[in-house]
């Protein structure tokens, strides 16, 4: 796989949009080429070139890797609608990284601000500190959010996470999101996504859920009123075939959305 | 001993709170207003404070060496031209209490500068937008209420104070055409964790949790699809008293809910509207029911409009890339301030210093502030320059829109001190000069 290596040069005043920083758009190109492709501080239209030392070499998009060094925590939108390709960032990442991708990989080595995989279509997204709110979320507006692929938190996610999710049995598409800990409203507006929680989360999971799986195997702070809990289980089976074993009080909801609801609620007994 | 002349406007509106009141009397005597009838405490105030005081700006103000000196429209406008033109990340502020078509200069001139563009709703009602959003509202105008309503839910919101003449022009007391004996033909809910005024006038008084507003919500639905919960108890209010409550809603004709920032702005924020939005809903299968933000500002519904037929965005605008895109949190005032993301302020008709969080005013103090303001606050004795408008409502005409987005003609009643200039004007002078220094 080749490799495009960036180092920022200089922390940049205001936060600089690098949309431009993907393995789609860098494939077939020269450096010099990379070096020339927008980036947006503030009002100013600058380039790849004036903030990053550009070195490597790039192919095409499947077999184009792209590693960021240096300070990159105010660089919003790395990686947005990538389709393949992987991206490895050596530092904490701000808002937007990896939105709307549908292919590939991008690790963040650190932590990632807001938005981080917000409607992701497919590939992967995977954060080894912890997240900001929206992680793998619906942008404003929108009913359908993340719709496939897999987002992997390591440590903590922020509120309102994987916003109108939406999986699709036909397409064998299922959103799924595996984290250590989640703020409050997790699963908002749930039509379909899966969340696997190792930690504890904050209040209102799961509100407005019409169908799909949370897990947690932590605690959580308030449950809502309108889920019903249904019996214990001691094995929980993923929309992605995987099986997770322990023993869980299975809830139903949210009831304030139907009666009946396919929406499922695990929480670990201790 | 000579009689000054008295000339009485009537059906003056008035220009403070989204109730808009359109009934006004206003007596004025050598270009000062003596007398208000019909207005409540707050709108009375706002006139009076057009009048000449030691606070009001009467000309343009440059600060240079830390006080402020008179200055000239031209000079004025030429350096808060230069501050706008020099900025990188300029924002525009503010805009909600002036008439739409000042709004609409606002909006251009962003535009223009590629600067970020955001009203007081980010501060106040910009949730019920984000709610609007995800899950549509069944909105009406306030007139429907004052005819048809008769169950009349105040939740986390407290219209005595806030909107004084609310509850006797639309919501309360008045008689209406179905509703012929005015308070004894409706039921009053109110919803808050105090015991507000409003709550001691209310045929129900609910006592929630503070900050567990969304917990209530999502109970009161469930129960209201017939599922039978499992908890004694919801965010304070015990399950019979729901049971109670959810019975009323479905047996009224016509039911409302009016929220306010009790709403809006605690911990939830746009999620409890959202929840509140989803009840209504569910609510008509059984009733008419709709609901209806309690706006602050008098004319904040008019910048929410104003803004989106030009940029097609309510607030949270941000233009730096040539086009409005459209993100609170990563585009509003306050989280802009809070990451020191803002170079230069241009404030129009607003105090962000008495209202935005400290460390977010302290950011803003660090760079050039340029003011449109009639009168000494907070963030004017901070700015660069200070640019003294005309009372919109008052000194000069436009249009505002109520709290139910219907559009009112704000009257003229006094003119001007001499050098204050309408905010459209100064937006206008401000763009052309803008436009001037950048030789277009």
């Amino acid at each position: 796989m080749a490799e495009v290596k960036l180092k920022l040069k200089k922390k940049p005043k205001f936060p600089l949009e690098a949309d431009s920083i993907t393995p789609d758009n860098f494939a077939g190109k020269t450096l010099a080429e990379i070096k020339k492709l927008p980036l947006y501080h503030a009002r100013e239209l600058v380039t790849i070139g004036d903030f990053f030392d550009v070195s490597g070499k790039a192919e095409d998009v499947a077999n184009t890797k792209i590693i960021i060094d240096g300070d990159v925590s105010n660089v919003k939108r790395i990686g947005e609608k990538m389709t393949g390709g992987e991206i490895i960032i050596n530092s904490d990442v701000g808002m937007h990284v990896g939105n709307t991708m549908s292919g590939g990989k991008i690790l963040v080595k650190g932590s990632a601000d807001d938005w981080a995989g917000a409607m992701l279509q497919g590939g992967e997204l995977e954060i080894e500190g912890n997240a900001g709110h929206y992680v793998g979320s619906a942008y404003r507006g929108f009913w359908q959010g993340m719709k496939n692929g897999t987002i992997r938190v390591q440590g903590k996610v922020g509120n309102e996470s994987m916003l109108w999710a939406k999986s699709s049995k036909p397409a064998n598409k299922w959103p799924t999101l595996y984290c250590g800990g989640a703020s409050s409203f997790l699963g908002l507006h749930n039509h379909g996504g899966t969340m696997v929680v190792d930690g504890d989360v904050d209040r209102c999971i799961g509100a407005d859920q019409v169908r799909g799986i949370i897990v947690v195997k932590g605690k959580i702070s308030r449950m809502l009123p309108s889920f019903k809990k249904l019996d214990e289980v001691n094995e929980i089976t993923l929309p992605n075939g995987e099986i997770i074993t322990g023993k869980f009080a299975q809830y139903s909801g949210d009831h304030s959305v139907s009666k009946e609801t396919d929406g499922r609620l695990y929480v670990a007994i201790k | 001993m000579t009689q000054k002349k008295i000339t009485t406007h009537y059906d003056v509106l008035c220009p403070f709170c989204g109730t808009l009141c359109d009934d006004l009397e206003v007596d004025i005597a050598d270009n000062e207003i003596i007398e208000m009838r019909n207005s409540c405490q707050i709108g009375t105030k706002k006139f009076f404070s057009s009048n000449p005081s030691g606070h009001r700006y009467l000309k343009p103000q440059i600060k240079e060496k830390g006080t402020f000196r008179d200055a000239t429209w031209d000079e004025a406008l030429d350096k808060a031209a230069d501050i706008l033109i020099k900025a990188k990340r300029p924002l525009l502020y503010g805009f909600s209490s002036t008439e739409c078509e000042a709004q609409g200069v606002g909006a251009e001139l962003a535009e223009y500068l590629r600067a970020i563009l955001d009203n007081t709703a980010s501060v106040c009602h910009g949730p019920s937008l984000l709610a609007i959003q995800d899950v549509g509202a069944p909105l009406s105008t306030l007139g429907e209420y004052k005819n048809r309503a008769d169950l009349v839910i105040f939740w986390g919101s407290n219209p005595v104070h806030a909107h004084p003449r609310h509850l006797s022009r639309y919501s309360d007391y008045v008689r209406g055409y179905f509703r012929k004996d005015g308070r004894n033909d409706r039921y009053i809910v109110v919803v808050d964790p105090r015991n507000t005024h409003t709550a001691q006038i209310a045929d129900l008084y609910i006592k929630v949790n503070p900050n567990e507003d969304y917990e209530l919500l999502n109970a009161i639905r469930a129960v209201l699809r017939g599922v039978e919960l499992d908890a004694k108890e919801v965010s304070g209010v015990p399950m019979e008293d729901i049971k109670k409550l959810v019975d009323i809603l479905k047996k009224c004709h016509f039911g409302v809910i009016f929220f306010g920032m009790g709403l809006t702005q605690t911990i939830s924020h746009h999620r409890n509207i959202d929840s509140a939005i989803c009840l209504v809903r569910e609510l008509n299968d059984h009733t008419k029911f709709l609901l209806t933000p309690m706006r602050g500002h008098y004319n904040v519904a008019g910048a929410n409009q104003v803004f989106t037929w030009n940029t097609g965005y309510a607030y949270s605008i941000d233009f730096s890339r040539e086009y409005a895109r459209y993100n609170p949190g990563e585009f509003s005032s306050v989280d802009l301030l809070m990451n020191d993301e803002v170079d230069a302020t241009l404030i129009v008709a607003s105090d962000p210093a008495s209202n935005f969080p400290a460390g977010a005013v302290r950011n803003m103090f660090k760079h050039p502030i340029i003011a449109i303001e009639p009168h000494h606050t907070p963030t004017s004795v901070y700015a660069d320059v200070i640019l003294p408008p005309a009372f919109a409502g008052i000194e000069c005409e436009g249009t505002a829109y109520r709290m139910d987005k219907v559009p009112l003609r704000l009257r003229k009643v006094k003119d001007a001190p001499v050098d204050c200039l309408p905010d459209k004007e100064i937006l206008e002078r401000l763009l052309e000069k803008v436009k001037a220094k950048e030789g277009k």
